[in-house]
């Protein structure tokens, strides 16, 4: 366990001591802030419902960004043999690291907190449909921080990993779109990858066990097949 | 110490090594000699247990390093060919990391960071960043962290490459003052660094080994003959880098106009 703690704080010393997380946290904080007041604006009710989804079509585009040096720049740098190398598991490796984005993730979630303080100070919003949404968001980006980590994986360069991870996310968040061209099974099933049809129930404030095991097991076959990834050495 | 025993790794159709067995004893210094893409680097890590040999086996101390490599792993200090360094981290930060991820408890963190810091001649750099650095100081942050958990055995693949003559000397010198206590490994193309350092010489050709004999009788066995007229009985020992050409023949021709006489043939 303290192997995964030290990586993870590894993890967020470096983003904080690169100009990447404050461009990250200025710029989504000022996307977010901007689409609140329009949608405020335009809206006029007590919800977060659509500032929820603007939050996740952004994340679409930034995690890759957050998450495409995690593997490849060790691989490019020569610092996966220093970690492999050490006395510490591939396990801890890949969730120490996890860990790390996680937390930068949270603390660029926690920063929206203010929204809700500002509903809640100019009206009575429904607090635990926002806290389910909020959840709902977070819970989707730690899939796709998975997904990135995972791509991140896969080759020591930091675009392609971000490419392939764009392809990935985008698959995952538009699959919804193309429900309609099957029937029966394939449509259920594709409406069930969908990372929209998830995230909707929890921003109307319904947390079913579906959703919920379509969230971690997605995180959890990446991470598995991350740390499968790092073990074969064909790929370092 | 090390025991390895029919150690072979292929890539594909490429065989990198092939049926490597060896005893390295505890305290001995090892050279390990040969061309680029002999299999030194492929033999290094798999003694780290970076990479799985394709058959064979490495113990170390006892332990397999295939299937206890954790417990192998704690007792080597491992300096790869590129020093593995973040370079947008701090010196202090870095060897902080390496310290942690390395299993030191808590309280001996700090006596062995400064420990490391003073071997290395860095504590005027702790605060610097590692990018910063020039490649001699980034080399001894890399042997800082090798060392800094006290390991019994150290691997160095090729410690002093790329460096000017000064930072070359002072890298070994401190390579020198390390060697006390532990069991080293070195791997470098500058032949004259092996002459100064190893006890023992371990030369790989093609991903086999070749030689594996002390340097002393290495050197004792191998004599160059200096007159045109072979066997005139004018002969002088031979250097390391004579005794290097003459077993990667290919050389031979176009690097020694003399008359090369050893007894392995």
């Amino acid at each position: 366990m303290d192997k995964i703690y030290f990586i993870a704080k590894k993890e967020l010393l470096t983003y904080f001591k690169s100009p990447v997380a404050y461009i990250t946290l200025v710029l989504s904080i000022s996307v977010f802030n901007v689409f609140f007041f329009l949608i405020i604006d335009q809206n006029r009710e007590v919800s977060l419902r659509d500032v929820f989804h603007v939050m996740e079509f952004m994340f679409l585009f930034l995690v890759p960004i957050m998450t495409m040096r995690l593997f490849s720049e060790e691989k490019a740098s020569g610092t996966m043999e220093f970690l492999m190398t050490a006395p510490v598991t591939n396990t801890a490796i890949v969730l120490g690291k996890y860990l790390g984005v996680l937390v930068f993730f949270s603390i660029l979630i926690s920063l929206t907190f203010i929204y809700f303080a500002i509903i809640e100070f100019f009206g009575t919003p429904d607090r635990l449909t926002i806290a389910s949404g909020y959840l709902g968001v977070w819970l989707e980006g730690a899939f796709f921080i998975a997904v990135g980590m995972m791509t991140s994986s896969w080759t020591r360069n930091q675009i392609v990993a971000a490419m392939i991870s764009y392809v990935i996310l985008f698959l995952l968040y538009f699959l919804i779109n193309f429900s309609k061209y099957f029937s029966g099974t394939a449509e259920t099933l594709i409406q069930y990858m969908s990372t929209l049809t998830h995230l909707e129930h929890f921003i109307v404030g319904v947390i079913t066990l579906g959703d919920l095991v379509y969230y971690l097991s997605g995180i959890f076959i990446c991470i598995v097949l991350t740390r499968l990834s790092i073990e074969n050495r064909m790929l370092q | 110490m090390i025991i390895t025993k029919n150690i072979s790794k292929h890539f594909g159709s490429f065989q990198a090594l092939s049926d490597v067995s060896f005893e390295i004893n505890k305290g001995e210094i090892v050279g390990f000699l040969g061309k680029n893409g002999a299999g030194k680097t492929t033999l290094m890590r798999i003694l780290t247990s970076f990479l799985p040999a394709s058959s064979g086996t490495v113990l170390i101390d006892g332990d397999d390093v295939a299937k206890h490599s954790l417990t192998t792993r704690q007792k080597i200090g491992y300096l790869p060919e590129t020093p593995p360094l973040y370079l947008n981290m701090t010196v202090k930060d870095y060897l902080k990391f390496a310290a942690e991820i390395k299993g030191i408890p808590a309280k001996n963190r700090r006596r062995q960071f400064d420990r490391v810091m003073a071997e290395c001649q860095l504590e005027h750099m702790a605060g610097k960043t590692i990018a910063t650095l020039s490649k001699g100081y980034k080399q001894r942050v890399g042997i800082a962290q090798a060392i800094i958990h006290d390991p019994k055995l150290l691997i160095l693949d090729e410690p002093t490459s790329g460096l000017d003559p000064i930072q070359n000397l002072q890298v070994r010198n401190l390579i020198k003052n390390l060697k006390d206590q532990r069991t080293v490994i070195i791997s470098t193309h500058i032949l004259s660094e092996i002459e100064h350092i190893a006890q023992r010489v371990l030369m790989i050709k093609s991903g086999e080994v070749i030689i594996d004999e002390s340097l002393d009788s290495l050197m004792k066995s191998h004599t160059i003959d200096e007159s045109s007229d072979k066997g005139s009985g004018q002969s002088r020992a031979m250097n390391l880098e004579d005794i290097f050409i003459h077993h990667h023949s290919e050389l031979e021709s176009n690097n020694k106009s003399s008359t090369l006489v050893n007894d392995h043939g």
